[in-house]
């Protein structure tokens, strides 16, 4: 009878502890700070709308991926998912071609994945792009719902680490204008080409 | 206080770790998926015969034909071909539904009359995704004429399949906007089935004498 009690005793004190640590961890988080602004080095935009966009949404934006609002990385595109905010939400997916401001919001939704390890990665010139999550799932270096879809030889990975790899700041992180930038090779327009044109 | 032997009490744990067992069995204890099956709401018969080949078509068919059920078969890829965009009514039976895999494979199915299609993963054991789809629909099929296979009209998917077992998740039954391209269609408009005066079974299910297998599949 008395181990009873004490065992009582003892579930009722743990009950008694979460619920004080439940409480007391939500008491101390913060409100959202909503004039917080993350500044990020992002990759050439001009050659992501000219090259690459068109086989990411080919490749990955379809309804049943990621043209899809439930997802991080959210692509729209006219094979897919359509930007509702633009056009008075007239976009019918199927239908009209890709529009710029959806090619916008794709490139915006890729380097927002991990705005802070894009940054790194442009800081250090497209070296080491596989510690992009973006790269990391469908290389299936990590947990990836939609299986591998990408490998580091063919070209729609070649493609994209091609873009990665132009330089937008120098070595000592000072922005390279638009205008001075390197273009995508030969051999990555090629391969963006390759890429976006397979079945 | 009575007192149980060890042998009883081991009984009755067996028994409730049984009655758990065969509720996780029976029961979806998955919320979302038991919300989706749910809200398809019943059978129709006054449309089709309930639980059959025929039935629900245009519906997601994987949401219950999955492993997590409720329906007792598994499908990989299921879906229904309409004429045109808007009429329910109008669907193509006896259509080609040709599926091409990433790794070379291809596989034909054929719609019953009532537009379904669908393959049993037995069907086609080494299925992999990304899918891509087109679908036909000949003269006759079957028929001994030369025209016979003579295709009507022929449509592929623009954009690939990537992982979606059912067609009517994203072709979403009478949703034409941002997020589903309607259901699957062999005409953009009404009008361009009308004035094709396409082929329509006479009923469904009817006697009428129907292939099963595309014609590369014949003996």
């Amino acid at each position: 009878m008395k181990v009873l009690t004490s065992l009582r005793i003892a579930v009722v004190l743990t009950v008694c502890g979460a619920t004080t640590g439940m409480i007391g961890i939500s008491a101390c988080a913060s409100a959202p700070d909503t004039d917080r602004l993350t500044n990020v080095i992002v990759p050439d935009f001009d050659t992501y709308v000219a090259n690459v966009d068109a086989y990411l949404t080919r490749r990955c934006g379809t309804l049943d991926c990621h043209g899809q609002p439930g997802r991080a990385y959210r692509i729209y595109s006219r094979e897919g998912f359509r930007l509702v905010q633009i056009q008075d939400g007239s976009l019918v997916s199927g239908q009209q071609p890709t529009q710029p401001e959806e090619q916008r919001a794709n490139f915006e939704a890729f380097v927002s994945v991990e705005p802070e390890e894009m940054t790194r990665l442009m800081a250090r010139q497209g070296d080491n792009p596989n510690e992009l999550l973006v790269l990391r799932k469908p290389l299936k270096l990590e947990r990836h719902k939609g299986g591998p879809a990408m490998a580091e030889d063919d070209p729609g990975y070649r493609c994209v680490v091609a873009w990665l790899q132009i330089p937008v700041v120098d070595g000592n992180g000072v922005p390279i204008p638009k205008e001075q930038r390197q273009k995508l090779s030969p051999n990555g327009v090629k391969n963006c080409q390759t890429a976006t044109d397979f079945p | 206080m009575r007192r149980f032997s060890h042998r009883t009490l081991t009984l009755f744990a067996g028994l409730g770790v049984a009655v758990v067992a065969s509720m996780g069995s029976s029961c979806n204890l998955d919320p979302v998926h038991r919300a989706g099956v749910n809200n398809l709401g019943g059978e129709q018969a006054d449309l089709y015969p309930p639980e059959t080949e025929f039935h629900r078509p245009g519906e997601p068919c994987a949401l219950c034909h999955s492993t997590a059920g409720p329906a007792d078969s598994v499908f990989v890829l299921a879906g229904t071909i309409f004429w045109g965009p808007d009429n329910y009514e109008r669907r193509v039976d006896q259509a080609y539904v040709r599926i091409g895999g990433p790794d070379k494979t291809t596989k034909c199915f054929v719609t019953n009359c009532n537009g379904n299609f669908f393959v049993k993963s037995e069907d086609y054991p080494n299925l992999k995704f990304p899918l891509l789809i087109s679908v036909e629909r000949v003269n006759n099929p079957g028929g001994p004429g030369p025209d016979d296979e003579k295709s009507i009209r022929i449509r592929r998917m623009t954009s690939h399949i990537g992982r979606e077992a059912s067609c009517g998740n994203c072709h979403i039954l009478g949703l034409r906007d941002f997020g589903s391209p309607g259901q699957i269609r062999m005409y953009d408009t009404e009008n361009e089935v009308d004035t094709a005066k396409v082929p329509l079974p006479p009923g469904c299910p009817n006697d009428a004498p129907r292939v099963t297998r595309c014609p590369e599949d014949r003996l």
